[in-house]
């Protein structure tokens, strides 16, 4: 009996060892959940579009430092009047099954993500297009209503990836579920739903081909056993650290853990035509009264920033504009000229699991108001719950306020302000949830979408951040960062502000 | 008896209809749609339009349902709103591997619940019997998420002995299967112990005792079969709560089950994937019962239906 426990210790051993030194033809990433589809199209979070955007690519790309640069595309020239663009597309490259990749390919994937039939989620993306044309073999022209400037950074986002069209034709209702066929460096290969999507290296890539064979992403959704995998070795890549587990896994000698910033910001939203938020001075009291830099350390475990704009740092447009201090005593006399000495009673609504310590972070809100006086009832929803409940329109809409984030995932200033602060975006037709107007506003948003000049569009967000900080129709919190868990052999690994991972580049030494 | 069968089978198409009108309305009734749960923090009112469209939500609900149930009967459960798979295909997938897991926990239930029962009731009062009844009783506390991070990090991490997490080899099966399992084998443990010490108090047991078999003989040939009658009963039950309690484990071990998938779909508004997963889950549970109640017909003579 005790030799064949022996025995079977030793098949063990072996059959463990046996898994870990094979691995370095492989890279192993373990995301919280798994893809949801393999059509980059109808990618709607990150996990899927870490996947896809190895399998397929888009015609510009927005670089980890926000640079925005060809991708597909060779270059452009944009009319006069800002109307015609003309796209001149890289040429010599074929779709994992040999369809070229051509003018005529670019118009398929485009007109197929306009099509509403298709409802594809990030439709809003191109709604400004009213025309593709294909002009010669390697030139696609897109005709836009209105002057549109950021179209170049839209195009850039996971979902308007192009894929192939001949593909799409023969699978039907099945693409993206059995097949998924783009440009990029690593082919599908095979998907157990539900456990991990595989992929192989693209022997044909037309850029540089990665330096490993199989690319494997694992669906693990509990934070603690993916950061186990990667300790283990079973993974050599976890996403989303949880905060608790940071210091732990620093000690581990075999496991690095990255930094990375993010282009998500944290608010909670006024509702400012709810008393007493429709006072810019209670508003600035609240931003007053909650303790940034305290969130951050002690909740979030040094993983963000405290605000300074309504966009990301790494957000074109982006410019540091204003910090509200900590500053109870300030607060207190915001409040006492806007006639609430004695403080208020109000609700602060917060989604649960959805960010980073979310619930945390609202006790915290809460406790640090009732220092001045303001009583906060904490209300928590379940995720598609709290998305109906937030998104109710303004004479229905009962949260004066609400914890929201933001992920400026085009990394262009006009994604993270127009649906957020235009008048014309007020919930439900948009996404401006605290129902903030303001005519100059309106009118600076609107001018830096149709203006192409960059540093015309930067003065006139300058001018509009500058406004949102002053009447604060948001208590402006922290920006996320991304804290990922990576074994130290591994190199070269990109994680993106966009909240992605790169991988093609990974080197094993 | 055929008679009985053919009223049972009868009876499950009502049944069948009750469920999926419950589920069908509940799913609606929580706030929220599938549409905004995909287009999420920027769910503008187009989008939503455009993507309930797609779906038939946009349909009233009489004619929402009469599609599902009259596709579900023909064995189209349609598509997810999530994946855009076919809802079948998706359950195909899923249930087996959850079907897996609860057998293999149903193994170490058995065995090592079953094991340390007879031992307790063999050696009752004894140092044994309080260490088995105190694990037993620890096995039923102890919080499935605990204990499986817990193996995890001795296991896997620590002795670097099985694989952490995810399916694969039949050494994926180990930790879940343990974990999964344990709060059954406790169980399973106190049943067989008190059942067993009930069965050894009886005459004809003396009388084995007083020919003088020796006590290995006793408990395992005479008194063994008859203790495990509620046993069975109870494992029939027990195998039914590990379908349904498997969404921790599958969870907590990136298990690929239909537990998981559920709860995904909730969260989704997967209205199809939810509706599809428990038409299934409660058909299993129908036919399972049946078996049984026919079952007993076969252990228990005393039984008789008709």
């Amino acid at each position: 009996m005790r030799r064949v426990g022996w025995l079977f210790l030793a098949v063990l051993l072996v059959l463990s060892m046996g898994s870990s030194v094979a691995a370095r033809d492989t890279l192993i990433i373990a995301q919280g959940t798994d893809a949801v589809t393999l059509d980059a199209h109808h990618s709607t979070d990150s996990p899927t579009s870490t996947v896809t955007e190895h399998i397929s690519e888009t015609l510009f790309e927005l670089t980890p430092e926000g640079e925005i640069v060809p991708l597909l595309a060779d270059s452009f020239d944009v009319s006069e009047d800002g109307l015609v663009w003309d796209l001149h597309l890289k040429q010599g490259i074929q779709f994992h099954d040999g369809t070229p990749f051509n003018a005529e390919a670019v118009k398929y994937n485009i007109d197929r993500i306009l099509d509403p039939d298709e409802s594809v989620t990030f439709r809003f993306l191109l709604t400004e297009i009213i025309e593709t044309e294909v002009v010669d073999e390697y030139t696609v022209r897109f005709v836009t209503e209105k002057p549109f400037a950021p179209i170049l950074a839209h195009l850039t986002h996971t979902s308007i990836s192009m894929q192939s069209p001949s593909a799409i034709e023969d699978y039907g209702e099945d693409y993206g579920d059995i097949v998924s066929i783009g440009t990029g460096p690593f082919e599908f290969s095979e998907w157990r739903r539900g456990s991990e999507v595989t992929l192989v290296r693209n022997e044909n890539y037309w850029g540089e081909q990665p330096a490993y064979e199989r690319l494997v992403f694992q669906a693990v959704p509990e934070g603690g056993a993916r950061m186990m995998m990667v300790q283990s070795g079973d993974a050599d890549v976890a996403v989303r650290v949880p905060p608790h587990d940071i210091e732990r896994l620093e000690a581990d000698q075999d496991v690095d853990i990255v930094m990375t910033p993010s282009l998500r910001t944290i608010y909670v939203a006024f509702n400012v035509t709810m008393e007493p938020f429709t006072d810019p001075l209670v508003r600035q009291a609240v931003n007053h009264a909650v303790d940034k830099e305290a969130i951050v350390e002690f909740i979030l475990g040094g993983v963000g920033q405290p605000v300074d704009a309504p966009v990301a740092p790494d957000v074109f447009g982006h410019e540091p504009i204003k910090k509200y201090e900590y500053d109870p005593d300030r607060a207190m006399e915001l409040l006492a000229e806007a006639g609430f000495e004695d403080g208020f009673e109000t609700k602060l609504y917060s989604p649960s699991g959805r960010y980073m310590q979310d619930i945390q972070i609202a006790e915290a809100i809460q406790s640090m108001l009732a220092d001045v006086n303001i009583d906060a009832e904490i209300v928590t929803l379940e995720w598609s719950t709290y998305l109906d409940v937030t998104g109710l329109p303004q004479e229905e809409s009962e949260a004066p306020m609400l914890m929201l984030g933001w992920g400026t995932v085009t990394g262009d200033a006009d994604y993270g302000l127009y649906a957020l602060f235009h008048t014309s975006e007020h919930v439900p037709d948009g996404s401006n949830r605290s129902f903030y107007s303001n005519e100059r506003v309106d009118q600076l948003l609107d001018e830096a979408r149709t203006n192409p000049d960059e540093d015309f569009r930067r003065e006139a967000y300058l001018e509009a951040m500058s406004l949102i900080m002053e009447e604060a129709p948001w208590l402006f919190l922290h920006v996320e960062r991304q804290v990922t868990a990576v074994r130290s052999d591994v190199h070269g690994l990109v994680v993106h502000p966009a909240e992605r991972l790169q991988a093609a580049g990974v080197t094993f030494e | 008896m055929s008679k009985y069968l053919i009223r049972r089978l009868i009876m499950i198409l009502p049944v069948i209809i009750g469920v999926s009108l419950v589920v069908f309305f509940m799913v609606r009734a929580i706030p929220g749609d599938p549409a905004q749960a995909l287009a999420g923090e920027r769910a503008d009112e187009e989008t939503v339009a455009m993507i309930r469209a797609r779906f038939g939500l946009d349909q009233p609900l009489p004619v929402q349902y009469w599609v599902f149930i009259s596709n579900a009967l023909q064995g189209d459960l349609g598509r997810s709103t999530r994946t855009r798979r076919p809802v079948a295909a998706e359950i195909a997938e899923m249930f087996p591997n959850t079907i897996k897991l609860a057998t293999a926990a149903m193994a170490v239930a058995v065995v090592v619940g079953v094991s340390a029962g007879i031992l307790s009731a063999v050696k009752k009062d004894t140092w044994v019997d309080n260490l088995s009844m105190f694990i037993a009783l620890f096995g039923v506390s102890m919080p499935v998420f605990w204990l499986g991070l817990m193996l995890m990090l001795v296991f896997s991490v620590r002795l670097n002995w099985l694989p952490t997490a995810g399916m694969g080899t039949w050494a994926h099966f180990i930790l879940p299967a343990i974990t999964l399992g344990m709060s059954s084998a406790a169980i399973m443990a106190r049943m067989t112990r008190s059942s067993m010490l009930e069965v050894l108090r009886q005459d004809y047991i003396r009388t084995a005792r007083s020919k003088g078999l020796a006590e290995f003989r006793i408990v395992n040939k005479h008194a063994l079969k008859n203790a495990l009658i509620p046993v069975v009963t109870v494992l029939g039950l027990q195998f039914g709560t590990l379908l349904g309690g498997s969404v921790l484990t599958e969870t907590v071990f990136a298990w690929p089950g239909i537990g998981r998938m559920m709860v995904e779909s909730i969260m989704a508004r997967d209205y199809p994937v939810v509706q599809g997963a428990v038409l299934t889950v409660s058909l299993t549970f129908i036919v399972m019962n049946l078996i049984v109640d026919v079952l007993y017909v076969y252990l228990d003579p005393a039984i008789k239906y008709d």
